[in-house]
């Protein structure tokens, strides 16, 4: 491998250049992999092993209780879920659960940036506690919406019934109608602040040179919008947009802690049939196939957004 | 102002106004009623606001539950993670930012790859290597997970502050005398500590918020963290939401600190991808 230092000082002879020579010596071609060994050594235990041997075990008929009885299977999980209607029925939840949350989370987190954005009194108050969703852990989340959306004892069944618009108690969660959008719904309740947080960054960085230009030349409210915000807050947008369905396919959390992928699998995405190949049937090979179906596609969603945050900075490395 | 722009301001409080009570009110609801009586959250008695202001959902937590066990232990999972990814991570971004070698680019793709990694994809793998090394049901074998977990993002985030450090600086305390490693303790890290901070709160909102690998490595009520510990108390008590309620209040309560006061770095921790 060659190395070279960043280059920060302009080309040529200057008292900076001179300076830079006792560093160079100092450096052997190792010491980078010296300070970067800790983090390797942990990258590939944790993360670079596992992967691979996610593959590995994809292609292998394995369970938990018993590590001496892998054997391999060649693709044969692959044509079992493959196989499979409940993964498809899985996948196309993964496809609805995606593109509901991506679009939902872009359009009001739009509106919510706009809104914390404005020269408005209470500006600071307003952007610190309208993210609370976001911050809040996913568990209490969850605990929360339990019980305001409880049959029983649940503050929003108690005011559908007590106004006379339902008769018995809606069972948002445990209904297979309703189970879907429902989680939908408080998925973008928590992460539509993140997305406008991103936004807002992007907001900010607009000049308000080009607001004053573009109202100079009569431009309203919505000529603003189409032509100086959106074509200013591009790169944040795929930003968000590539982070949020990213997350939003791996999100379990989102689904789990509220119904488990249920009821009758009405929930169910590819991340908890995954899981519950794993852990509840105790099909280590199919869960692995599943991850790494789920996984090939993240990974192109990921590079499309490195080379877009990196395209941002100007290929600065 | 004209009677337009007026409208314009008042509509844009409208839209404050419904953003807080969507985003703000349902929290705001569960703090209040984990400060109701039994008869109040049943809704047996019709309230808004409690009644009397009823601390015993929160003395029952600590008192009758294991909650403070769980409270510990995550407590102890997220300083260990937060000090040794930290550490790492410095080391590590230092090198990127400061050298550039072959091989540069591919890692940080990969970096950033990892902060994308399906979760359920490493659960069966690093179920294999906790059973191995015997660090199934252990905090340590949760933490060293944690730790790698939290990796990347850190050393992305430690990469960006170092790049924006002049390296003259260091060169002249190498000039002086410092050694290398004394140059990138004393003078790169001071200006690039808002980073650090921000990669720190990662970790900590991260060990907070995890579930699918406490979950899963953990079975033991005394080794559980937060996340799995408040969330087994919903099966346990099926009723007793003020408890419940309670619970998830104190759990939120270090995280809103954090970012209270990391206010500023928001929108880089939003751009880093914190998401857990």
């Amino acid at each position: 491998m060659t190395l070279t230092e960043v280059k920060h000082t302009p080309a040529g002879p200057s008292p900076a250049a001179a300076s830079v020579r006792p560093l160079r010596q100092r450096l052997t071609a190792l010491s980078p992999f010296l300070y970067l060994l800790p983090a390797l050594l942990a990258l590939a235990g944790i993360l670079g092993y596992p992967v691979l041997d996610a593959m590995w075990t994809s292609l292998k008929h394995s369970v938990p209780t018993d590590p001496s009885a892998d054997r391999f299977t060649g693709l044969a999980n692959y044509r079992a879920i493959f196989g499979n209607g409940a993964f498809w029925t899985a996948l196309g939840h993964t496809g609805l659960w995606a593109l509901a949350n991506l679009v939902l989370q872009l359009t009001l987190g739009f509106g919510l940036a706009l809104l914390m954005h404005q020269k408005l009194a209470g500006r600071a108050l307003f952007r610190s506690v309208v993210i609370i969703p976001w911050v809040v852990p996913s568990v209490v989340v969850a605990v929360i919406w339990r019980y305001l959306l409880d049959p029983t004892s649940g503050p929003l069944n108690q005011f559908l019934m007590s106004t006379g618009l339902t008769q018995e108690p809606v069972l948002w969660l445990a209904n297979q109608a309703t189970a879907m959008p429902v989680v939908i719904l408080l998925s973008v309740w928590k992460w539509t602040p993140f997305v406008a947080v991103i936004l807002l960054a992007g907001l900010q960085a607009i000049p308000e040179e080009l607001h004053e230009a573009a109202m100079i030349d009569g431009a309203g409210l919505w000529g603003r919008l189409l032509h100086v915000v959106i074509p200013g807050i591009r790169t944040s947008l795929t930003l968000a947009s590539l982070l949020t369905v990213g997350y939003s396919v791996n999100n379990f959390n989102g689904i789990w802690l509220f119904t488990q992928g249920g009821p009758i699998g009405a929930t169910e995405t590819l991340t908890t049939f995954a899981y519950r190949k794993a852990f509840t049937e105790f099909d280590f090979g199919s869960a692995a196939a599943v991850a790494v179906v789920l996984f090939a596609g993240l990974f192109i969603v990921s590079t499309a957004y490195f080379f877009s945050v990196e395209g941002r900075k100007g290929r600065k490395l | 102002m004209t009677t337009q722009r007026r409208l314009g301001r008042l509509g844009l409080y409208g839209g404050m106004l419904v953003a807080l009570v969507v985003f703000v009110g349902p929290f705001l609801y569960a703090v209040l009623s984990s400060l109701k009586q039994p008869s109040e959250l049943n809704g047996v008695v019709k309230s808004f606001l409690p009644g009397t202001l009823y601390t015993e959902n929160y003395t029952n937590l600590f008192r009758t539950s294991n909650f403070p066990v769980y409270l510990v232990n995550s407590l102890v999972v997220a300083v260990v993670t937060t000090a040794l990814s930290l550490l790492i991570a410095i080391l590590a971004g230092y090198a990127l930012a400061r050298f550039k070698f072959a091989g540069n680019r591919l890692l940080l793709l990969s970096v950033v790859n990892m902060q994308m990694f399906p979760a359920v994809l490493m659960a069966v793998p690093l179920y294999k290597i906790l059973r191995e090394l015997d660090m199934l049901n252990s905090r340590t074998g949760l933490t060293i997970v944690y730790v790698t977990l939290a990796l990347p993002f850190c050393i992305w985030m430690m990469r960006n502050y170092f790049l924006t450090v002049p390296i003259e600086v260091e060169e002249a305390a190498l000039i002086d005398g410092c050694n290398m490693f004394t140059a990138l303790w004393r003078v790169a890290l001071p200006p690039a500590l808002p980073g650090a901070a921000a990669a720190g709160a990662f970790c900590v909102v991260n060990v907070w918020d995890e579930f699918l690998y406490a979950n899963t490595f953990i079975d033991s009520d005394e080794n559980r963290t937060l996340s799995v510990g408040l969330n087994s108390l919903i099966g346990q008590y099926t009723t007793d939401w003020g408890q419940l309620l309670a619970g998830g209040v104190v759990m939120t309560i270090p995280v809103v600190i954090i970012f209270a006061f990391l206010q500023r770095y928001l929108t880089q921790i939003a751009g880093g991808g914190v998401k857990g």
